[in-house]
């Protein structure tokens, strides 16, 4: 593994003439991230649950009935809330949450569904690409000057800046334990400054003559990038910094890295980061595999909330648990094992930290916990809610490139009272 | 009035009748009794550019830079007809040729080229076909196949995109059909209908009136009625599932009032030309050849001029009218006579698309450095001095590969391929990470910290191979230099890049390393990544 250049290095460098015009450019990075100081805006971590996972069988659970499930209810540490039992350890902390038992959202087609809880807006209508949420946060509070991106996604591509352009993109890391693709040089680091400072001398020497702003956007993302590469803050992606015993309390998964890894991001300042667990689509054997995925989830989401509350994190960081849409109340028998199929008209998101009052469930469902009897809340009313905990005011007008007028959210949300 | 009259009168009737200026900018009155322009070969419509061009620059103050270096010119002709740089042969020949004719040779050469076709067909398949979750299964190479060989052929474009818009059977019989099957409900098909080939964004009138231009709800379902009647045999989902083949076909009309693939919240109104008159529809007649005859009749005020919209479009970086795609009365085209001039010769050389190209790609405007000189640096409209654009996805993999080789197996592979039975191939997983946005402006630059990390640290793109053989073929710096410059620049270096970068590596530990480092600082420099 080649080392980092540190400061100390570069400065040396420097003195000895051999990094030459290259550095400059960086030097200005560096003195403006030293001297500022910033307050701390919020931060978001969102534990994407790819597929859809079941809301019978996970925080809105109807033991005992004819198509409830094998799954029994545990207490929490809040007396009248009751989940999943396979969530031993997160009912523990069901204080600092609320669960929202009353999303209704409408789309049952995964990619539709998917897009929509990103975005908060349908796919294709009116022509646009859609920002999701992690770029908007990016943009509306993510700090300008911070050397990592500030939109981070972890395990899964996900959704993009849309027509807020490529400045809010997230860095997407596929693999928790491998880190950023390509964070890495080539070469030793000596070597790697060499090219560098031949890379500076061309760009100089074409913008010399050509002045265009394209040219320069190059240059400047060219800048982040390399400082990125060496930026201690780059070092919150490599995971063999952390004790052993820590990963352990995550789970020693690749979810439970995929949290470490965003706990150590939120750290450094990164403002969204998005750790996605797959395999929530359990239109077959939908009990078995809810019961391995659960198993996941606990540990790894349980110690994220656990350290950044000994962080005093928790109190500035949202973390939020979902998938695209809930799971068919009624029991499919079609296949060898028993499923549920996709539900969107009825499920549950959760909700923990950033602020919120714990403790709560937000709305309920009837008896088969298949229809919304009480606050119902839409797609736009959760995107509205997460925005106002975020600080982010969900009515404002953002522009696309051709000047016209988006809302961040679009009308007719309401956000949920009690959160915010 | 869906009849043929002969096409003259019935220009000049519609162009009386419409009480539109939709894009034109010029007053319809007075127009009635102006005969159809003579028809002009591409070397004399190359100069009528230019007129214009130069009476606007004057008229604004402006001083046009001077004339492009031949490798200037090379590379970017090569990228823009067909989507990659020159290899160094014909670099070093073109630029020692001392034919004066040799730049309209080139182009002549570059249009009937191979990859012409086929960079044209990538291009406009990524134009029609939407990339939505809905299309993962579907295939967009019998559409890309379809539209290269139109290309490649010289189809006239208004025999194309009939056939386009009047598609039936499945993509494995008529790759045209692609267009249906990916577009497979009214919204979707008439979205992209008349942003191609009308030039108009009627998405907006989906839902509400346009806030700024005269187009209205019933305007948009009105074109939307044509596609009513247009199915496809299967949803893209079963299809897979039992191995079967999507086929395009029209049904039977809807029962009235019924929706049909009308999307929820449709206004289900008569069919009605947009702007235009209202046709009388047989039901037991295709609802879609009507339209298409409508579209691509030469008295069509949009299909001629949005298409010489999007051929300028292509080949600056933006459209006389821009956005290229947005022609309406508020939006005014920057060269009104010259775009009435282009659409009127368009018409009567019967619709040749190379023909356009040769015109343009002949005219002193296109050819013009991209060097700003003094004041007209701050132009981005007057075309003083040639744009510098960014590069497509495409054109940056295949350029790269040009210079590296193809990347081996071990690529990194993409997220879920979307269009392909199985994993993503390099170049689809390069293309899918590099793409930020659909329809990105080429004026802007679009890359990130990932794209930037990629190229500079990626073991694919090292183009360790490449070097090699340059080594072993030369042994004097000077002249390895040169390979590799004109490898990836398409030019010599300056006699300063050459005492400079010579040295330096003289400096390092030996040849490889040095130059090594120059390699990597040439891909990654802006010259190699931008399109100037």
């Amino acid at each position: 593994m080649t080392p980092q250049l540190s400061r100390r290095d570069l400065f040396k460098l420097s003195a000895a003439g051999i990094l030459g015009t290259s550095v400059s450019g960086w030097f200005n990075v560096l003195a403006s991230r030293a001297a500022e100081t910033r307050a701390r805006h919020k931060s978001c971590i969102l534990l994407w649950m790819d597929g859809g996972p079941s809301h019978k069988d996970t925080f809105d659970l109807r033991p005992g009935t004819a198509q409830g499930g094998p799954f029994q209810e545990i207490q929490t540490s809040v007396p009248a809330i009751r989940i999943s039992e396979y969530f031993p350890r997160f009912a523990r902390q069901m204080q600092h949450a609320a669960i929202i038992r009353s999303m209704s959202t409408g789309e049952g087609a995964h990619g539709r569904a998917k897009y929509y809880l990103h975005t908060g807006y349908k796919e294709g209508v009116g022509g646009l690409n859609y920002p999701s949420i992690g770029s908007i946060a990016a943009m509306e509070i993510g700090n300008p000057s911070n050397p990592l991106p500030n939109y981070v996604s972890i395990g899964n591509r996900s959704y993009g800046s849309g027509f807020l352009g490529p400045r809010h993109q997230p860095l997407n890391v596929v693999s928790p334990a491998r880190g950023v693709e390509n964070l890495r040089p080539l070469v030793d680091s000596r070597q790697f400054q060499n090219r560098v400072g031949l890379l500076e001398e061309l760009e100089q020497s074409f913008h010399r003559t050509h002045e265009a702003g394209t040219s320069l956007a190059h240059r400047t993302t060219y800048q982040r990038a390399v400082t990125l590469m060496q930026d201690r803050g780059a070092r919150a992606f490599d995971l063999s910094n952390e004790p052993s015993a820590s990963r352990a309390a995550y789970g020693n998964t690749v979810f439970g890295d995929g949290c470490l890894l965003a706990r150590r991001l939120v750290e450094t300042g990164v403002t969204f980061v998005e750790v996605t667990l797959g395999g929530w689509d359990t239109h077959q054997n939908n009990f078995n595999r809810v019961r391995t995925l659960s198993g996941q989830v606990d540990p790894a989401m349980s110690a994220l909330i656990d350290d950044l509350r000994q962080r005093g994190l928790l109190d500035t960081t949202l973390v939020i648990w979902m998938g695209e849409f809930g799971r068919t109340p009624r029991i499919n028998n079609r296949g060898a094992q028993p499923g549920r199929d996709h539900y969107p008209r009825a499920w549950s998101s959760v909700l923990v930290g950033g602020g919120i009052r714990g403790g709560q469930v937000i709305g309920r469902t009837d008896a088969e916990a298949a229809t919304v009897t009480e606050r119902a809340v839409t797609t736009l009313d959760f995107m509205a809610t997460v925005c106002r905990i975020l600080g982010i005011d969900h009515n404002k007008l953002n522009q696309t490139p051709i000047g016209r007028p988006v809302r961040i959210v679009d009308r007719g949300a309401n956000p949920i009272v009690q959160l915010v | 009035m869906a009849t043929q009259l002969g096409g003259m009168v019935v220009a000049l009737g519609l162009l009386a009748s419409a009480p539109w200026t939709m894009g034109n900018g010029q007053a319809q009155s007075g127009k009635k009794d102006v005969p159809p322009a003579a028809k002009m070969d591409s070397a004399a419509l190359a100069k009528v550019i230019d007129q214009h061009i130069n009476a606007r620059l004057k008229e604004e103050g402006l001083k046009p830079s001077s004339n492009s270096d031949d490798g200037e010119f090379l590379r970017r002709v090569y990228l823009d007809l067909i989507g990659v740089i020159p290899p160094s042969e014909k670099v070093v020949a073109f630029l020692d040729s001392t034919d004066p004719n040799k730049r309209a040779k080139l182009i002549d050469e570059l249009l009937e080229h191979p990859r012409f076709g086929t960079y044209l067909g990538e291009m406009w398949a990524g134009m029609l076909l939407p990339r939505e979750s809905n299309n993962r299964r579907l295939d967009h190479r019998p559409m890309q196949a379809w539209l290269a060989d139109s290309f490649k052929n010289n189809k006239p474009l208004d025999k194309m995109v009939y056939d386009l818009l009047t598609a039936v059977g499945t993509q494995q019989a008529n790759g045209a059909a692609t267009y249906f099957i990916l577009n497979p409900t009214a919204d979707k098909i008439t979205d992209n209908v008349t942003q191609m080939f009308l030039g108009v964004r009627l998405q907006c009138a989906q839902c509400h009136n346009h806030p700024f231009v005269e187009i209205k709800q019933n305007d948009y379902w009105g074109m939307a009625a044509f596609f009513t009647k247009t199915r496809v045999s299967l949803n893209p989902k079963a299809a897979a599932k039992q191995g079967a083949q999507i086929s395009v076909f029209e049904g039977a009309a809807p029962p009235k009032g019924k929706r049909n693939n009308l999307p929820q919240g449709a206004k289900i109104v008569p069919a009605k030309f947009l702007q235009g008159e209202q046709p009388k529809l047989d039901p037991k007649e295709p609802y879609r050849p009507v339209l298409a005859k409508w579209i691509t009749s030469p008295s069509n005020p949009f299909f001629a001029k949005a298409m010489v919209n999007r051929a300028w479009y292509q080949l600056f970086g933006r459209g006389i009218v821009n956005p290229v795609d947005d022609m309406h009365e508020g939006n005014f085209p920057s060269h009104p006579e010259l775009l009435v001039q282009l659409t009127e010769q368009f018409k009567a050389n019967d619709f040749d698309l190379k023909y356009l190209y040769r015109a343009i790609c002949n005219s002193q405007a296109y050819q013009r450095t991209s060097r700003p000189v003094g004041d007209n640096k701050g132009d981005k409209e007057f075309y003083s001095h040639a744009a510098v654009r960014s590069l497509s996805p495409e054109q940056l993999y295949d350029s790269l590969t040009a210079v590296v080789g193809n990347p081996g197996k071990d690529m990194p592979k993409g997220p879920k391929n979307n269009f392909r039975k199985g994993p993503a191939s390099p170049r689809d997983a390069f293309l899918s990470f590099f793409r930020i946005d659909e329809g990105a402006n080429p004026l802007e630059y679009q890359s990130g910290i990932p794209q930037a990390l990629r190229l500079m640290n990626s073991p694919q793109l090292a183009g360790a191979a490449a070097l090699n053989r340059i080594l072993s073929e030369s042994k004097e710096p000077a002249q390895i230099l040169e390979k590799l410059y004109i490898a990836t620049l398409s030019r010599r270096p300056t006699t300063q890049e050459r005492q400079r970068l010579v040295d330096y590596v003289g400096r390092q530990a030996d040849l490889r390393t040095g130059f090594s480092d120059v390699l990597w600082a040439l891909l990654n420099s802006s010259e190699f990544g931008l399109n100037h």
